[in-house]
């Protein structure tokens, strides 16, 4: 127990950051990254961001009871290994970071799948100078449900020129901005934000409401998520930097910026339906006559691609999850989007992207990691919406789209990279999709890469030549530190 | 007479000479091991290289990957050994059970060589996760061998110093001296940090590199080692023998 902890031990909510436990759910956010360019200057610029002193945006933290009224905009902060070290923190208090954020992102590249074209030495200014970057604010404005890009960007503006006012001692290195170009949906056009752990210290409590039908996923311990507390492992706890106030209700964050080739996977779902127009198997995957079941007046061509993208998904891209609706993204009785699991005979392939990332209670081969891979994304589009338009040639100068995504664990090594390395691009799970990547995220090679379609009846089609949709743009490790310990490196000396 | 005198002369010229070149090849050998190579390594220190495979994206580079961990235990004796193979063989229900649950490895021994506790495996997928797993799974087992390994006291109970743990046991893994010569050139740059464009290499200082890394790194595993069949993960061969994965 710690002073930050009350007296049963239970969760101080507000010493957590609050983009941690729950989102925001806004309409938009600014990623700055920075650089301390004088300590002593930027530790009073952190003491004053506890209570928004001096104009300094003030920190938005997790609270029992999510806030009336909502602030203007949220802000948060995050620290690289860098980061700590340009603030000042003593040598013993770094060593006890793990190997992993001591290393950095860069240094994992390999572990990632962030090679090639995702390579570090491809990554975009200011990634492509990985020790430079210290810290990355984040700044959240507007309602999903009003937005109104002028007011948020004006917001968004201020509250940057708050942050980097030259008396500080920060110095902006890049900026990255992302917004919700169509509610919940993403590039690729899939629903998105559906499924994220949930905690008994917050969703008990007030919004479980974005569950109406619960889900079959047990309860994430706090120690998911949060140092300091139970993990998902009986008895095992993650070490927790000291000293305790730098430590405890602290998490790391994997900031990746994730750019999408929308054009070369609507292609490739063309691609695909053609090659199913002419296997007779096809057939099975989706019975002639059917196709109006995928939807209104679709051709069978239109129909099969949006198989194709249900199945590399594991959800339609409504977000109704093939587990429970193999057939329709329109079930005549609905189903629930996060209430699920995969039996032996789910037709969610074991392949699909969500099923690879979050297997839930399927059979896997690390029989001791169903849950404990889990991860909190917090993520958002960046670039214009696109839409799909078969008859229109592909534009050179398609502008830039992706996501800025934040994936959020208690350790690194154990969740995001664990996650990464053997799931995601290695297929270690299973030994059916061993060997294949993620056919959404995966490090796809066009010369190896595989998919497999389960047919009804335990058949499968499988498809090939992947390309890389997704290619990593940069990135960072981030410590997101508690609101004592951004107290505690605002003290610091030296 | 003149013939098996010229016959013992000559015999005589041999071991003369034998025992001469004998003594000038002793005389180099110490030279080179004794004052050479630390002269070199003072030159030109280097440091001890990772060990365990060599990072990878290719799907059959990251199944059938071998740790070879050698930790010298604490009581170098004939009794310090004895309680190594107690610690073993008093386990060994567990630990293969708890292999069984990991489920990623294909085959895990114990050997003791000389003064230390070997464990030699082969197993899927990133070394991290295989040691967090197996320390989620039967830490306990673990923490008994390491506590008799020198600077074990360190990292156990390893459930309660699990990150400190994968350290330590990613220390004991042996440097896989790769198949590919230059590739040690390659490691040492990495090792210093040096992101400088390589392949500018003068092959004829391979050896000097070599023994410069041998010289810090007493324990290697020589080339990634023979397969007999391509990359399979564990589970891939257990579903292919219906035995369950």
């Amino acid at each position: 127990m710690n002073d930050q902890n009350d007296q049963n031990g239970k969760l101080n909510h507000a010493d957590v950051q609050g983009n941690i436990l729950r989102g925001y759910r806004r309409q938009r956010v600014r990623y700055l990254m920075l650089k301390v360019a004088g300590a002593t200057a930027a530790r009073r610029w952190l003491t004053a961001s506890l209570t928004g002193a001096d104009g300094v945006p003030q920190i938005t933290t997790e609270s029992e009871k999510r806030w009336g009224s909502k602030p203007e905009t949220c802000f948060n902060i995050g620290l690289t290994y860098e980061g700590l070290r340009a603030l000042g923190t003593p040598a013993a208090s770094l060593a006890d970071f793990p190997t992993e954020f001591i290393e950095g992102m860069t240094k994992r590249a390999a572990k990632l799948g962030d090679v090639g074209p995702s390579g570090p030495e491809n990554w975009e200014k200011p990634f492509d100078k990985p020790a430079q970057i210290h810290l990355i604010a984040s700044i959240y404005a507007g309602d999903c449900k009003k937005p109104d890009a002028a007011g948020e960007i004006a917001q968004l503006d201020a509250v940057q020129r708050a942050v980097v006012d030259g008396k500080w001692g920060m110095s902006l290195l890049g900026t990255r901005d992302g917004w919700c170009f169509n509610k919940d949906y993403v590039h690729f056009n899939y629903a998105d934000n559906i499924s994220q752990p949930k905690f008994e210290e917050i969703h008990t409590t007030d919004d479980y409401g974005d569950y109406p039908d619960g889900d079959s996923q047990p309860m994430a311990p706090l120690g998911t998520v949060l140092l300091g507390y139970e993990t998902n492992f009986e008895g095992l706890k993650w070490r927790v930097p000291r000293p305790p106030q730098l430590g405890y209700n602290g998490s790391f964050n994997a900031f990746r910026v994730l750019e999408q080739d929308v054009v070369c996977f609507e292609e490739y779902l063309t691609t695909a339906a053609d090659y199913l127009l002419h296997d007779p198997k096809a057939n099975l995957l989706l019975p002639p006559g059917t196709e109006s079941n995928i939807g209104e007046g679709l051709s069978r061509r239109d129909a099969l691609r949006e198989v194709v993208a249900a199945n590399m998904c594991g959800r339609w891209r409504n977000g109704v999850p093939l587990a429970l609706s193999p057939d329709t993204p329109s079930p005549s009785k609905p189903v629930s989007k996060t209430n699920f699991d995969y039996d032996g005979d789910s037709r969610c392939p074991y392949g699909a992207h969500i099923r690879r990332c979050n297997p839930r209670g399927a059979q896997i081969v690390q029989r001791v990691a169903n849950h404990s891979r889990r991860l909190v994304r917090r993520g958002m589009p960046y670039g214009p919406a696109y839409v799909y338009d078969p008859a229109k040639p592909r534009d050179p100068n398609e502008p830039k789209r992706g996501l800025l995504g934040n994936f959020i664990g208690a350790n690194l090594g154990a969740q995001f990279e664990a996650m990464s390395c053997d799931w995601l691009n290695l297929g270690l799970q299973d030994p059916r999709v061993t060997g294949s990547n993620d056919p959404l995220l995966g490090a796809n090679d066009p010369v190896t890469s595989w998919f497999d379609l389960p047919l009804p009846g335990g058949d499968k089609i499988r498809l090939r030549k992947l390309p890389r949709f997704v290619t990593t743009k940069g990135g960072a490790y981030t410590f997101l530190p508690s609101i004592s310990a951004i107290g505690y490196l605002g003290s610091l000396s030296g | 007479m003149s013939r098996n005198g010229t016959s013992g002369g000559t015999s005589s010229a041999t071991s003369d000479k034998s025992l001469r070149d004998r003594f000038v090849a002793w005389l180099k050998m110490f030279f080179a091991a004794k004052i050479l190579v630390p002269f070199w390594a003072l030159l030109t220190p280097v440091k001890k290289l990772e060990g365990g495979p060599r990072p990878s994206v290719q799907p059959g580079d990251n199944v059938q990957r071998m740790m070879n961990l050698i930790m010298p235990l604490k009581d170098k004796s004939a009794i310090g050994r004895a309680k190594a193979a107690l610690a073993i063989a008093q386990n060994k229900d567990e630990i293969y059970a708890g292999l069984d649950n990991v489920g990623t490895v294909h085959f895990a021994r114990f050997v003791i060589v000389d003064d230390n506790i070997c464990m030699f495996s082969v197993y899927d997928g990133d070394f991290t996760n295989y040691i967090r797993d197996f320390i989620v799974t039967i830490g306990s087992v673990f923490d008994a061998v390491v506590e008799l390994v020198e600077g074990g006291e360190k990292v156990i109970p390893s459930a309660e110093n699990v990150e400190k743990f994968i350290d330590w046991v990613h220390d004991h893994d042996a440097y896989q001296v790769s198949d590919v010569a230059t590739d040690i050139l390659r490691d040492q740059e990495q090792a210093n940090g040096d992101a400088g464009p390589g392949g500018n290499d003068d092959l004829r200082l391979l050896p000097r590199s070599l023994i410069l890394q041998l010289n810090v790194n007493t324990n290697v595993s020589l080339g990634s080692g023979y397969r007999a069949y391509p990359g399979y993960s564990a589970a891939q061969v257990r579903q292919q023998f219906g035995v369950g994965w």
